[in-house]
């Protein structure tokens, strides 16, 4: 006669402890870190990837303003392309023939802005905050610092990267 | 024979679960929200927010066009050249070569700035002139230098006009000037 097995008692009621303490503990950390780095600036800036921009020590808040962006590639206001730019300099096209400082397209948009009878208080101020490539050659931010300035737009803001 | 009476048995040793579970639940929403909206890049602008008598003395600059100037050249070739104006005819001019690498030394040329500040510091606009050249970030890079003397306290003194007293600055030349964006 075989014998039978043993068959170990299955409870099926059973519930165990999970222990949440080194779960707590990383989440707190995760929580200081995300506090200290929470931005309490009133205006959020998404830089471009195709960005680097320059370093620096200022420690003012951006304020709003136009945002212009000058890549290595191209010149933004706000998100939509206003001029291509060819090895660091703008295309002839996009510059006025008797001024070559002078960006036809930049000008165009902007004053149309200014002139907007319905236009935000930011922009009858002519405040402009300027998001430029730190490689670019002042020659070509030069050339928007100009056009701006003759477009009505002289307060204009270097935005940059907080360090040394 | 009186009875003994029951002695209440005190565990000293005693330890109890503390329930995190809600603390956890809190977290894990929390953690979510601020990983959306937290900026990992600190970005900020350089801009002019000066004090009072930081700003009377700008003014005073601006009404009076031939008191002292400082107009900085930069050149990748020849340095940063640092021309000092009296009336409206140059004084002085100091030029600081530039490091082997082609790159600003920028010691030296704070250095430069801080003598002729310590000898006007009623002057607190640099008229800017950078060769075409010069990259954004070098430009940035003396703006940093020009603007304030962090590491040296507040240096600078100037008598208030309102209060007579002296008051004392750690901006050396706040108003930075891009002086020849209308140059053809």
């Amino acid at each position: 006669m075989a014998r039978r097995r043993y068959e170990a008692p299955i409870r099926k009621t059973s519930t165990f402890g999970l222990n949440i303490t080194s779960l707590t503990d990383m989440f707190t950390m995760l929580l200081v870190f995300l506090l200290q780095s929470y931005s309490t600036s009133e205006v959020q800036i998404e830089p471009p990837k195709d960005l680097r921009l320059p370093t620096s020590i200022s420690e003012s808040n951006p304020v709003d303003a136009v945002q212009l962006t000058l890549t290595k590639s191209e010149l933004r206001l706000d998100k939509s392309i206003i001029a291509r730019l060819n090895s660091e300099s703008f295309n002839k096209t996009d510059l006025e023939e008797h001024d070559s400082s002078f960006i036809k397209p930049l000008f165009t948009t902007l004053n149309e802005m200014s002139k907007d009878p319905n236009s935000k208080p930011f922009i009858k101020e002519g405040k402009v905050l300027l998001h430029a490539d730190a490689a670019l050659p002042y020659a070509t931010i030069r050339k928007v610092m100009y056009t701006a300035s003759m477009a009505g737009f002289p307060q204009l803001k270097f935005v940059t990267v907080v360090g040394d | 024979m009186g009875r003994t009476r029951k002695k209440i048995h005190i565990n000293h040793n005693s330890e109890f679960d503390l329930d995190l579970a809600p603390l956890l639940a809190v977290m894990v929403k929390l953690v979510p929200v601020l990983l959306v909206s937290s900026a990992f890049v600190q970005l900020m602008t350089i801009e002019t927010q000066l004090p009072q008598i930081v700003q009377e003395a700008l003014k005073e600059q601006d009404k009076n066009p031939l008191q002292p100037q400082v107009v900085a050249e930069m050149d990748r070739k020849s340095g940063f050249v640092l021309h000092y104006l009296e009336k409206g005819s140059e004084i002085k001019t100091t030029t600081v070569a530039n490091n082997p690498d082609g790159s600003f030394n920028l010691n030296s040329v704070k250095s430069q700035l801080l003598e002729f500040k310590k000898s006007h510091p009623e002057i607190f606009k640099l008229e800017l002139k950078p060769s075409e050249n010069v990259s954004y970030q070098e430009i940035v890079r003396i703006i940093d230098v020009a603007r304030t003397v962090k590491d040296q306290g507040k240096p600078f003194a100037l008598v208030n006009s309102k209060t007579g007293q002296k008051e004392a600055t750690d901006l050396m030349y706040p108003e930075v000037v891009f002086a020849n964006v209308f140059e053809k």
